[in-house]
């Protein structure tokens, strides 16, 4: 086991290597950098002013020089500073990946509540209107986008019951009630798109192991449902649903920007797109290889899961 | 176990089995089914029938749109102390250093922690929205050369910097506002007003004398602009920049910024203001989205809210139907198309007036912007006229006159029209809008086919400010200036940087350059007339109209009216040092 993980390791290296080649040049592609967005709106500023000070970020080195440094400072972890904001690029994460990771857990739980039960209500109850009940919800939180949803929730809250959370993120040990309510609506909208993928995964799954003669046999033997159904269906059923799970939950990992706009929390969706646009190369590439290292962990994570799940599985 | 063959077993095949329990053949209670086609038909006619419920009513076209005042007046009540201003705002400054950029984002914040030296009347002191007196700030009084040259500021006695590190509340003195101005004139995005400045004398530390280039009547209003913030030198020494600290001598001190959450500024104890500014806190949310933004207003966590449409207006009356509301008046349009000058086929000034003539202003006014909004037109009227420009008054050019339109294009060579690109950035929704509207007007009229690239923030701002670019773009002018300098000279002149619509006309610069040295107030507004005709006539900027929107409040603010050219939730945000909370 021990060796797998450490080949899996080894084998992540060239995969970051490339990610990092990948999203340094697609940045230098783009048109414009970050003296044109924080200076052209301006005008204003001449083109000699403009040299000067690309030359004193470094922005005017050859590209190889710019990719070698950005490598060093990934390896020896120090990231650098936003050419934004000057801010140093470890601090603005430090704030970001709290509220990322909290929305995204929160959101996974609130998914994994709905969608794991109501998958095996579904299948163990298939072809009646619970189970058609079911799908329908599952239909609908796949087809919904979430920008519309989270804009609904946020309006209508409004509206109905005169009542949103209170805006300006708190973390959670300054105010745990206030950091709960700020993030309960945008976990709820993430969490409902996350619930609708998974339910129905649990449920073609669970009406697939139902089938297996060792289920078969459970029933033979006069079982009651909820063991036949909880301890030994879903265990074998569970499988698929956790590669779901786990790549569902890398995609929230990588921040949400729009659920994040919405609802306004400083997230890592939001701290991305807006280094994208303003073409803040240092932050981008950081937080690109940030997310591809957590990718990486997390599909070994889940490859380890199967093994605890399926005693079958074992790897060399 | 029967068999068929022999050494063969024959496995009974699985009955069908009710996944809720009990053996095969064992009697169950049956539940309802619902078969998929009854299912989704019932379901279908429910949403049906809720969206029908739930649907508003579409406003109906061309209906006399509600009007609101243009003008709060301030309170005759004595003001009140105390109580928190919140807002939630669609900007987070880029950065704090007012050298490096000129964003709404920032100045909203540093036109409370700063002062200028000189700026516009507040609230509670214009007789009206339109009021352009400049009042001293930092500065008690000033003074011009007979040649304009040389500009004399007294400085107010007594102000002090914030009581916080590294200035401590030290006096504040004339060396600083060398300081701040040189650092300006050397680099960054206000080097082209400041370097108009060929030196700085500080005879008396209360006494800064300012010796220009070239005569120009109007430079204080230039160091009235919101973005002429005063910095104290003690922070770009200590910090090589500006970007981690904002200290100024303003209303209200910088307790807390955390990009992208909020801004937090508390009233200043030692503000040479005395008894202001009334609020006690200004808390600033960092709120992208438009629909958060009218929910905070509507649950009561934003007291200042603007909204671009009339509709919009309606929607939040119904649920804060005391709310205030004024219609934000714009003298002028930032917005129009921009035409690669310097070439063929728009160097030729009939190809200009054929696609102005071509283009139905009046149809975005009643389509896009529901009835409400300005044709468009570049230069503030008031520093002309007195009333609004009617649609005759903007020219020939600016008259929807397709067939003659027609014509003139193909007087100037192109009777079969001919094939064009236009980029633009989505500055606001209605704006694609505009641009497709254009698109249609000029391919129907005059068959000119428009390509359309909308681009990024940053792809289309390096892209038009280079200047670089063929064919057409949707162009702006910076939003916070208010100066008729600003507005002619720097806007206009083809040796300004700022000149971003990219021509060149010799009597545009000749006026322009005569208007700076112009004391007259009466004919300044000639000459100022006199370019805005020459603009239309040559069509030299091609102004869309627009619509400035609506400002709400909630009702228990108090001395919050805004004033043209600015807003006081944006960049006319100093003006905020009078509002006051009637709670």
């Amino acid at each position: 086991m021990y060796k797998y993980i450490l080949r899996r390791l080894f084998l992540a290296i060239p995969v970051l290597v490339l990610s990092s080649l990948i999203v340094f040049s697609l940045m230098r592609v783009m048109p414009g950098d970050a003296l044109t967005a924080l200076m052209a709106e301006s005008g204003n500023v001449s083109a000699k002013d403009l040299k000067k000070l690309r030359g004193d970020l470094g922005l005017d080195l050859p590209y190889y020089e710019q990719y070698l440094i950005w490598v060093k400072q990934m390896v020896t972890l120090d990231p650098g500073y936003s050419i934004f904001t000057n801010e140093p690029i470890a601090v603005a994460l430090k704030k970001a990946i709290p509220v990322t990771v909290e929305l995204a857990v929160l959101a996974m739980i609130l998914g994994l509540v709905i969608a794991i039960p109501i998958g095996v209500i579904s299948a163990t109850r298939q072809d009646k209107p619970s189970d058609y009940a079911g799908r329908l919800v599952a239909i609908s939180g796949l087809s919904l986008p979430d920008f519309w949803l989270g804009t609904l929730v946020i309006t209508f809250a409004a509206i109905w019951f005169g009542w949103i959370p209170k805006l300006g993120y708190v973390s959670f040990w300054e105010s745990p009630w206030q950091n709960l309510q700020q993030f309960l609506l945008p976990a709820a909208v993430l969490g409902y798109r996350l619930a609708a993928a998974t339910m129905r995964m649990t449920r073609s799954t669970v009406l697939e192991v139902l089938r297996e003669d060792y289920v078969r046999t459970a029933w033979a033997k006069g079982l009651g449902e909820r063991i036949i159904v909880y301890k030994h269906a879903l265990k074998n059923a569970l499988i698929p649903v956790i590669t779901l799970v786990g790549g569902q939950l890398g995609t929230l990992l990588a921040g949400t920007v729009i659920v994040e706009t919405i609802f306004a929390l400083p997230g890592m969706g939001r701290l991305t797109v807006e280094a994208i646009l303003f073409r803040d190369y240092p932050v981008v590439q950081t937080n690109v290889m940030l997310v591809a290292a957590a990718l990486v962990l997390l599909n070994l994570v889940v490859d380890l899961t199967y093994a605890w799940l399926d005693p079958r599985i074992r790897y060399q | 176990m029967p068999t068929d063959e022999p050494g063969r077993t024959t496995v009974p095949p699985r009955e069908p089995r009710d996944h809720r329990g009990g053996q095969p053949g064992t009697a169950q209670r049956a539940e309802p089914r619902v078969n998929r086609r009854e299912f989704l038909s019932r379901v279908g006619l429910g949403a049906a029938a809720a969206t029908a419920i739930t649907a508003p009513p579409r406003r109906a076209r061309a209906q006399t749109p509600p009007s609101y005042p243009d003008w709060i007046p301030a309170s005759p009540k004595p003001a009140k102390r105390g109580g928190t201003l919140t807002r939630a705002s669609a900007w987070d400054p880029p950065v704090l250093d007012p050298r490096l950029t000129n964003s709404v984002g920032l100045f909203q914040i540093a036109s409370l922690v700063c002062n200028r030296l000189i700026r516009y009347p507040f609230a509670d002191e214009a007789s009206g929205t339109t009021d352009l007196t400049l009042k001293g700030d930092l500065a008690e009084s000033w003074s011009g050369s007979s040649d304009q040259r040389v500009w004399t500021f007294k400085l107010r006695p007594g102000v002090k910097w914030h009581n916080v590190p590294p200035l401590n509340g030290r006096e504040f003195v004339a060396a600083d506002v060398k300081s701040c101005y040189e650092a300006y004139a050397k680099e960054g995005v206000q080097a082209f007003t400041f370097q108009e400045i060929e030196g700085i004398e500080t005879p008396d530390k209360h006494t800064v004398r300012i010796h220009l280039k070239s005569p120009n009547v109007m430079f204080p209003q230039n160091l009235g602009e919101a973005v002429a913030v005063v910095f104290p030198r003690e922070v770009l020494e200590e910090d090589g920049d500006l970007k981690k600290r904002m200290i100024g001598t303003g209303p209200y001190v910088l307790k807390e910024h955390t990009r992208k959450v909020r801004a937090v500024l508390s009233r200043n104890p030692d503000y040479f203001d005395k008894g202001r500014p009334y609020i006690d806190e200004y808390t600033i949310l960092s709120t992208p989205d438009a629909a958060t933004r009218t929910a905070a207003f509507r649950t009561g966590q934003s007291d200042i809210h603007w909204v671009a449409s009339l509709a919009d207006v309606d929607t939040v009356r119904k649920t804060n139907p005391q709310a205030v509301i004024e219609e934000y008046k714009f003298l002028q349009t930032p917005f129009g198309l921009a035409l690669a000058q310097d070439k063929p086929p728009f160097n030729d000034v009939r190809v200009r007036r054929a696609i102005s003539m071509a283009v139905d202003r009046q149809k975005h006014v009643d389509t896009i912007y529901e009835g409400h909004g300005i044709l468009g037109w570049g230069i503030p009227y008031i520093y002309f006229q007195d009333q609004r420009p009617t649609a005759a008054q903007l020219g020939p050019w600016w008259q929807h006159k397709p067939a003659e339109a027609k014509k003139l294009l193909a007087e100037a060579g192109h009777p079969n029209g001919f094939q064009t690109t236009l980029f633009y950035y989505e500055y606001f929704p209605q704006m694609t809008s505009q641009v497709q509207l254009v698109q249609q007007d000029l391919k129907k009229h005059l068959n000119i086919d428009i390509k359309i690239t909308k681009l990024d923030y940053t792809t289309y701002y390096g892209r038009y400010a280079e200047g670089k670019w063929d064919g057409m773009a949707w162009g702006f002018k910076t939003g916070y200036a208010v100066s008729l300098d600003e507005q002619t000279y720097q806007y206009m002149h083809s040796k300004s940087t700022k000149n971003y619509f990219r021509f060149s006309d010799p009597v545009v610069d000749e006026l322009c350059t005569k208007l700076r040295q112009t004391p007259d107030r009466a004919e300044q507004r000639a000459i100022t007339k006199k370019i805005f005709d020459r603009e239309h006539d040559q069509v030299l900027r091609m102004w869309m109209p627009y619509d400035a929107g609506f400002l709400i409040w909630q009702p228990h603010m108090r001395n919050i009216g805004a004033l043209a050219m600015r807003r006081n939730d944006g960049y006319g945000a100093s003006t905020l040092a009078r509002a006051w909370i009637d709670k």
